[in-house]
């Protein structure tokens, strides 16, 4: 175990140094920000001055290495904006991101699993069509449509929820619902077609001839058996999750990762936007590799090799 | 007594193509302590039948007609709870595919004493020292071990030994057996044979044996049910059928098994393959593939009729001589 | 020699022609057959209609700004007007009219990055599935990378660097969405690499690069039919959300995620600006959707009944 982990560990390091290199061409590419830095009124002295302080005069080659030598340490530059460094504000941020995030989960898994167990085990009764047609409009509804619609009637009509911000349970019930939708539609869908097949193996014909309840045919031996292709998929929409979230942060003014990002690319922020990218691409790669945990615990053929 | 009694029983399912009788008119019984095999090839309604003797027809399949008569009450009628009691307990089933017939993600005591505590309403700890017992009985070296292992580690030959060990568990009165030996190899094939003989004896279990390998018949069988497209051809005594065989489809498929041919060389097989159900031939089913086929076979269809004492045959040729007679 | 070469290639052409129509009438009796197939296919034929003919469809001009008409419900409720059947906005514009040529931008921005992903899915896929090795290597941590990016998250960053316009939307949408088609190419080409027929060609010296993406090209075909038809769902959901977000298509040009942009100030005296949009981007991806899951179960039979 110790030692498969630390396998997918080192494979991380490439992919981090690829998505490294990508941002930072593409910052590079943006082109010098000073000018954005300093007040308007600044003379090009100015500019030119900060710019060889900043280094932003040196090929890039160097600029590169510069800046890897400061990820490495933890440096991930400096916010023009808020004039401090950008990996504190982003972290700062995190918080709100995950719980929104792990909320949406919760309300996924808890509409998803019945669900896609439930139209499975009703194949192509008129309740399955209600749950797979349920479900392909889930998916297919924008996310940010979503939680304006339930803007509108929950908070502008009825007023059961505030409109925007975080602090209350009341403020996260309406954009983790927003989240939440459109990951339980696609697992649905996906839990659905693998109880279908699950259900049609030899081992559950076996349960049956043992005289176990339905539901212990479904739970214990179709459900688990179920997961693994869920888990597996799931795993892998992570990064669909995050991307979701930043969206619907913006629609709730959710003060969380998302909303930091945007305005830091309306404002061209491009520390924050790095440090950002980086953060989100390393909560992708430790999601994915839980999924392969949790893989490994659901499925006893797999060996740690 | 008869310990099942197969009455008339059809089974059919509807698919997009229309409806498949698979299961189409058949009778048979079941004594206590007696083998009953039912041959065919594949595809001659072989599993259905066991299935819908164990209830275990989904949709779109149904048993449209018929009765099952268990220890003397209807399994078609009885509540679905009802049956779950006598599933597993009181009669229980095991299948062709041992690699693929136990669940890879518990361990065989997980699975093995799941039923001893359904059934026999006992705690964790003895269902436990049970399902050891249970495979040790059917010879399964290092039971304690084998346990509480995956199912993957085992080969195909101990996991058909862990799913006759499940099977028995909780001394069925009937067990239904569904090519229990067919993905084995030859040797493999032996043992498990032997080993089903000998605990059905212990405990005077009777065994519903499905086979398409008349070797399996002659080692195992009392009395044999053939079958062909969804009917009983032949039925009648191992010893009768071995050494008077009637329904042309029987003699085929003796022809066809090398040990039961005397002469090497003339070993054939049957012509053609079994009809599909949406595209059966008029008259009798058999008619296209009979070396014997006269013209009445064309047109219409033989009952099933007892031409000597307890041997039944569907054809032609035997209901005109006793027309005759 | 030549000769017989001929004689097949006649005897393969008319052979492909009977397998064409008979392909075609199999085609249209399994759309007739499935039911959300069909609503997929009339969904999607129907949007692409009213994109073609925007201008002749629409009542109004999509900008022409009328003070007098600002914030009318639609026709239908109390207050309504009768020309403006989903209402205006809030400059006094049509928003039936605004959606009809914002379907135009959603399409064009839908399809031409998902073209554009599949040249670059072929490419990279080819390469890396042919030349092996250390550049095989790399390709693959690319597509990792990109996979543990979030598209829209990528998106927004190359936005921000080169500017939103429909051309630059084309373009990194297209760079986001490349990794599927990657994948399946570089699957198929390692597989077909093996074959004894290229082995031969090698042997022989000729160019095999040719040789494979000749046989890859018609292997994935209907893998990349479906995936492609689901991208454009996605992509179009994508192009919204940046548009929503004021990054995406700018203003003049018409787009659903730039109208429920606007209509969501106005959310709680004039609902109807942020809902019909919405509404049409949804409908439009459940066609495309039903369309792929449909594309699917024909080319792929091992998935029929599945999903
Ligand atoms: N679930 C099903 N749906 C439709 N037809 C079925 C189904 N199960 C079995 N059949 C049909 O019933 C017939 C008998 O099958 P079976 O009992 O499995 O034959 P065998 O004698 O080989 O065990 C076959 O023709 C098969 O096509
Ligand atoms: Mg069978």
């Amino acid at each position: 175990m110790i030692k498969f982990l630390f396998k997918r560990i080192l494979e991380f390091i490439p992919v981090l140094i690829i998505i490294s290199f990508i941002v930072f061409s593409l910052v590079f590419v943006a082109g010098n920000p000073v000018a954005l830095m300093l007040p308007e009124d600044a003379s090009q002295e100015d500019i030119e001055r900060l710019t060889v302080a900043l280094g932003l005069d040196q090929p890039f080659i160097v600029q590169y290495g510069k800046y890897m030598l400061g990820l490495i340490q933890g440096d991930f530059g400096r916010s023009f904006r808020y004039n401090t460094d950008a990996l504190p504000l982003v972290l700062e941020r995190l918080p709100a991101t995950l719980e929104l995030a792990a909320a949406s989960m919760v309300i996924a898994i808890i509409i998803a699993i019945p669900l896609g167990v439930w139209s499975a085990t009703r194949k192509n009764t008129s309740m399955d069509l209600l749950a797979t047609g349920g479900a392909v409009i889930g998916k297919a509804m924008p996310n940010f449509w979503l939680g304006i619609m339930l803007i509108l009637l929950f908070s502008v009509t009825l007023g059961w929820f505030p409109v925007s911000g975080r602090g209350t349970m009341a403020h996260l019930v309406l954009p983790a619902i927003t989240l939440g939708t459109g990951i339980a539609a696609e697992m649905t869908r996906l839990i659905r077609s693998s109880m279908v097949e699950i259900l049609s193996q030899d081992y559950v014909r076996t349960a049956k001839s043992k005289g176990l309840r339905d539901f212990f045919v479904v739970y214990k031996h179709a459900f688990r058996n179920s997961l693994i292709p869920v888990v597996t998929i799931t795993a892998l929409q992570t990064s669909t999750l995050v991307g979701g979230a930043l969206i619907t942060e913006t629609v709730f003014s959710w003060p969380g990762l998302g909303q930091l990002l945007i305005q830091a690319v309306n404002t061209r922020d491009m520390a924050i936007v790095q440090a950002s990218v980086f953060i989100i691409a390393i909560l992708v790669i430790l999601m994915n590799l839980l999924a392969d945990i949790i893989y490994r615990i659901l499925d006893p053929r797999i060996k740690y090799s | 007594m008869a310990v099942l009694n197969v009455e008339d029983l059809h089974t059919y399912f509807k698919t997009e193509h229309g409806i498949v009788p698979s299961v189409n008119g058949v009778s048979f019984e079941v004594k206590e302590g007696e083998t009953l095999a039912i041959v065919g090839e594949s595809g001659s309604g072989k599993s259905v039948t066991s299935l819908s003797i164990m209830g275990l027809i989904d949709a779109p399949g149904k048993v449209e007609k018929g009765s099952i008569l268990f220890e003397g009450s209807d399994l078609t009628k009885i509540g679905k709870k009802e049956y779950r009691k006598l599933r597993g307990n009181e009669i229980a089933m095991i299948f062709q595919e041992p690699l693929t017939s136990l669940n890879p993600l518990f361990t065989i005591g997980n699975q093995l004493s799941e039923s001893i505590k359904l059934h026999q309403k006992v705690d964790k700890k003895t269902a436990r020292v049970k399902s050891v017992e249970m495979l040790r009985h059917v010879g399964i070296p290092r039971a304690e071990k084998v346990f509480n292992s995956y199912p993957h580690t085992l080969s195909g030959g101990m996991r058909q030994r862990v799913m006759i060990a499940m099977a028995l568990s909780c001394n069925p009165k009937l067990l239904i057996a569904d090519e229990p030996t067919t993905a084995l190899d030859v040797t493999i094939q032996a043992q498990i044979l032997e080993l089903m003989k000998k605990l059905a004896k212990e405990h005077s279990t009777a065994i519903l044996l499905i086979t398409h390998d008349l070797g399996v018949v002659a080692e195992m069988a009392d009395k044999v049910v053939v079958m062909y497209a969804g009917q009983v051809v032949e039925y009648t005594d191992v010893y009768t059928l071995f050494s008077n065989p009637k329904h042309p489809y029987t003699k085929g498929l003796l022809n066809s098994t090398p040990k039961f041919h005397e002469i090497e060389e003339e070993l054939e097989s049957i012509k053609g393959t079994v009809p599909t159900p949406t595209n059966m031939p008029k008259g009798c089913k058999f008619n296209p593939r009979c070396p014997f086929a006269m013209d009445v076979c064309t047109m219409n269809e033989p009952a099933l009729n007892e031409t000597s004492y307890d041997h039944k045959v569907r054809c032609w040729l035997y209901e005109e001589k006793e027309a005759v007679i | 020699m030549s000769a017989n070469l001929q004689s097949h290639t006649v005897d393969s052409h008319t052979d492909v022609k009977i397998k064409k129509t008979n392909a075609l009438t199999r085609w249209t009796k399994s759309l007739v057959n499935s039911k959300t197939g069909t609503v997929g296919f009339i969904i999607v034929l129907f949007v692409c209609l009213v994109a073609a003919f925007a201008n002749h469809l629409a009542p109004h001009d999509p900008a022409a700004i009328n003070p007098a008409k600002m914030l009318k419900p639609p026709s239908w409720l109390e207050g309504g007007e009768k020309e403006y059947f989903l209402g205006t906005d809030n400059l006094g514009r049509d928003i039936l009219s605004r959606i009809i040529y914002g379907s135009r931008v959603s399409l064009l921005v839908g399809i031409s990055s998902v073209i554009l992903a599949g040249i670059i899915g072929i490419v990279v896929g080819l390469s890396s599935g042919y030349y092996g090795g250390w550049l095989d290597t790399i390709l693959m941590r690319i597509v990792d990378s990109f996979l543990s990016i979030p598209n829209i998250l990528f998106a927004l960053v190359f936005l921000t660097v080169f500017g939103p316009s429909v051309p630059t939307l084309i373009v990194v949408l297209g760079v986001t969405n490349w990794v599927a088609y990657a994948r399946i190419v570089r699957g198929e080409t390692l597989s077909i690499k093996e074959r004894e027929f290229v082995r031969a060609a090698k042997s022989l010296g000729v160019r095999n690069v040719t040789i494979i993406s000749r046989h890859v090209l018609p292997n994935v075909i209907s893998s990349f039919i479906v995936i492609s038809t689901l991208s454009v769902a996605t992509t179009i959901i994508l192009e919204a959300s940046l548009s929503f977000l004021g990054l995406g298509v700018q203003p003049p040009t018409v787009s659903w995620g730039g109208i429920l942009s606007d209509g969501r100030d106005y959310l709680a005296t004039s609902w109807w600006l942020a809902t019909f949009p919405g509404v049409a981007i949804t409908v439009t991806v459940l066609g495309i959707i039903f369309l792929g899951d449909w594309l699917r179960d024909v080319l792929d039979p091992r998935s029929q009944g599945r999903s």
